[in-house]
């Protein structure tokens, strides 16, 4: 009876626009004064700070920053000039240049916000002046963006790998494979949909081009590769790589090209800290949340009652990624992670479902989510750059979620896709 | 002075201490990178690195709150009847000024009871002094609140509450 009060208060909380991350504070702290007394209050002060004194976290400000770095520092321009004189000759060359964009930006950044709003300022205006439709250019630029989320860093990773103890750096390494596969896939279906609209090819293959922008972008293309190289060989933890990553931005957009100005530094650092914010305020009051379910053994009563509901691993796979897509409609990846994770790891160990593989489960099932309204995040941030109808985009971008939800698929039933680096390099 | 004004100062305020706090820890960070891989750890790194995510955390939210960009789902209020709006709008600032007038209370009695403990790794620095963040904090975000309401009511751009980063 108390939770579904508690539910039914978040949920009014939220519809009168209330901030996710306040109204579950509110709520947990009306639980812990109504089931352990008024005198259980000060424990507010000590979970919200405790919360969020983790050291693994502090890779995401850091991430946070790289990217917004990065945005102003002329490194975008050129990793989309770099993609283009690399995809730009196929048929439907911008799309494949926004896809080709996103993922280099995805191994640097771990933000799919940042990514379509680092990009799709640049690639959405192209390719509508390119005779593109404005659907179809906001849906490919917001999808790929969601690969961020797949492909090392991801911020939603290293929330799950904190959440759920499991090592960043194997889920790090657990989302290469779907990440790229997911990235091959959209390709391919931005050409099928380029050949039976008609959209032009971007621009003649040229080695000597390729080359050129190659070596205007190659510091840029080197960030990942020292980054990544450094988390995965074990010489620095992902939040040092994280720290490395903003460094090397800083060193980039200063040194190298020149375009940092101090205007827009600060305005990175504001735009970091407020971004940051906004996640780890989430994660202060699903803590609080958090110990409340935990003392009153929702976690476990859950993890039995669907152990009891179903027996097999692959039935339980099954509901769990409902569970999980459905969340993800309506609430945000961080929130979604922060609130669900704690409660299904019980039945996670219980069945025997590697954490590592379930984590990159759970992040395709928010990707996802971040494709499909109401809430849908990046696809709110990419139609808001492209000025464009959420609903017109989704018609279209029904093409791309389905390849999303085809490598869920696939990573959900053939664990050895995500597994099998994991397994080589790191068991 | 007039309320744009007194929001503008504090705006400023919050962006400098946010801008003080990322670059602090980003430096600490990479030093304490250097410190290690020379042999020489800072054994205070971990923990002031994480004190500093805390303080952006919450100096960071007020910042969100001045410009009204923390993660909600603005959509129901936005479609129903404008004379049901300012009811609604009450509660949801009463609920959420309340929340935090809690969250400052909590942090002063705590704060209380952490007088004479000190930070393991720093022992000549108090644990007043790091968790004096929640009750500030949370003061700071009511003022934060208070004033956004300035750009509900006297701008019509007011923030749609749908950001958010991963």
């Amino acid at each position: 009876m108390t939770l579904l009060l508690m539910f039914v208060g978040l949920l009014a909380l939220v519809v009168i626009d209330v901030p996710i991350a306040i109204a579950l504070g509110i709520i947990a702290a009306l639980a812990m004064a109504m089931t352990s007394g008024l005198e259980t209050l000060p424990n507010v002060a000590l979970v919200l700070f405790d919360s969020t004194t983790k050291f693994p976290l502090i890779a995401i400000p850091l991430f946070i920053l790289a990217g917004a770095i990065m945005n102003v520092s002329g490194i975008s321009r050129r990793l989309i000039a770099f993609a283009s004189a690399l995809f730009g000759f196929v048929r439907g060359g911008l799309a494949m240049v926004t896809i080709g964009a996103s993922l280099f930006f995805a191994e640097i950044s771990g933000s799919a916000v940042a990514d379509v709003a680092a990009l799709g300022s640049i690639l959405i205006p192209a390719m509508k002046q390119k005779g593109y439709s404005t659907p179809f250019a906001t849906a490919v630029t917001s999808s790929a963006a969601t690969l961020a989320v797949i492909i090392p860093p991801s911020i939603p990773m290293i929330l799950y790998a904190v959440i759920s103890g499991s090592s960043v750096v194997e889920l790090f390494v657990a989302g290469i494979i779907p990440g790229v596969l997911g990235g091959v896939l959209m390709m391919g279906v931005a050409y099928a949909l380029a050949v039976r609209h008609d959209f032009p090819v971007e621009e003649v293959f040229r080695l000597r081009r390729l080359w050129m922008t190659f070596r205007e972008a190659g510091w840029a293309l080197l960030l990942p590769v020292i980054i990544l190289g450094g988390i995965f060989s074990g010489w620095v933890t992902a939040t040092e790589g994280a720290g490395l990553a903003v460094v090397a931005a800083f060193a980039l957009g200063l040194f190298v090209y020149r375009e940092l100005e101090w205007r827009k530094l600060r305005q990175a650092l504001i735009d970091g800290g407020v971004q940051t914010a906004i996640v780890m305020l989430l994660v202060a009051t699903s803590a609080l949340l958090g110990n409340y379910l935990t003392e009153v053994q929702v976690p476990q009563r859950v993890a039995q009652g669907l152990i009891e509901f179903a027996d097999s691993r692959l039935l339980i796979l099954a509901l769990l990624n409902v569970f999980f897509l459905i969340i993800g409609l309506f609430l945000h990846s961080a929130a979604a992670i922060i609130l669900v994770v704690p409660i299904v790891m019980p039945l996670v160990h219980a069945t025997g479902i590697d954490p590592v593989h379930f984590g990159l489960i759970v992040t395709l099932n928010l990707g996802i989510g971040q494709q499909t309204p109401p809430v849908a995040s990046v696809l709110v941030t990419a139609c808001s750059v492209a000025k464009a109808d959420i609903w017109e985009v989704s018609k279209v971008n029904v093409f791309f979620v389905a390849v999303l939800a085809a490598v869920l698929l696939l990573v959900t039933y053939v664990p050895i896709v995500s597994m099998v680096l994991v397994n080589l390099f790191y068991r | 002075m007039t309320v744009p004004k007194i929001r503008n100062v504090f705006e400023r305020f919050l962006e400098v201490l946010v801008i003080a706090i990322m670059v602090s820890l980003a430096v600490l960070v990479v030093v304490g990178v250097v410190f290690r891989k020379v042999g020489a750890a800072l054994v205070w790194y971990d923990e002031v690195a994480s004190i500093l995510l805390t303080w952006v955390t919450y100096y960071g939210a007020c910042l969100a709150a001045l410009k009204r960009s923390h993660i909600g789902f603005p959509k129901v209020m936005q479609a129903i009847r404008r004379e049901l709006q300012l009811p609604l709008l009450v509660v949801r600032e009463v609920a959420v000024i309340g929340f935090f007038a809690l969250a400052a209370w909590a942090g002063l009695r705590v704060s209380a009871i952490l007088e004479g403990t000190y930070l393991i790794s720093i022992p000549t620095v108090s644990k007043q002094l790091t968790q004096s963040v929640i009750p500030i904090g949370a003061v700071l975000f009511i003022i934060a609140e208070l004033l956004s309401l300035y750009g509900v009511f006297g701008e019509p751009d007011a923030g749609t509450g749908e950001e958010g980063v991963p």
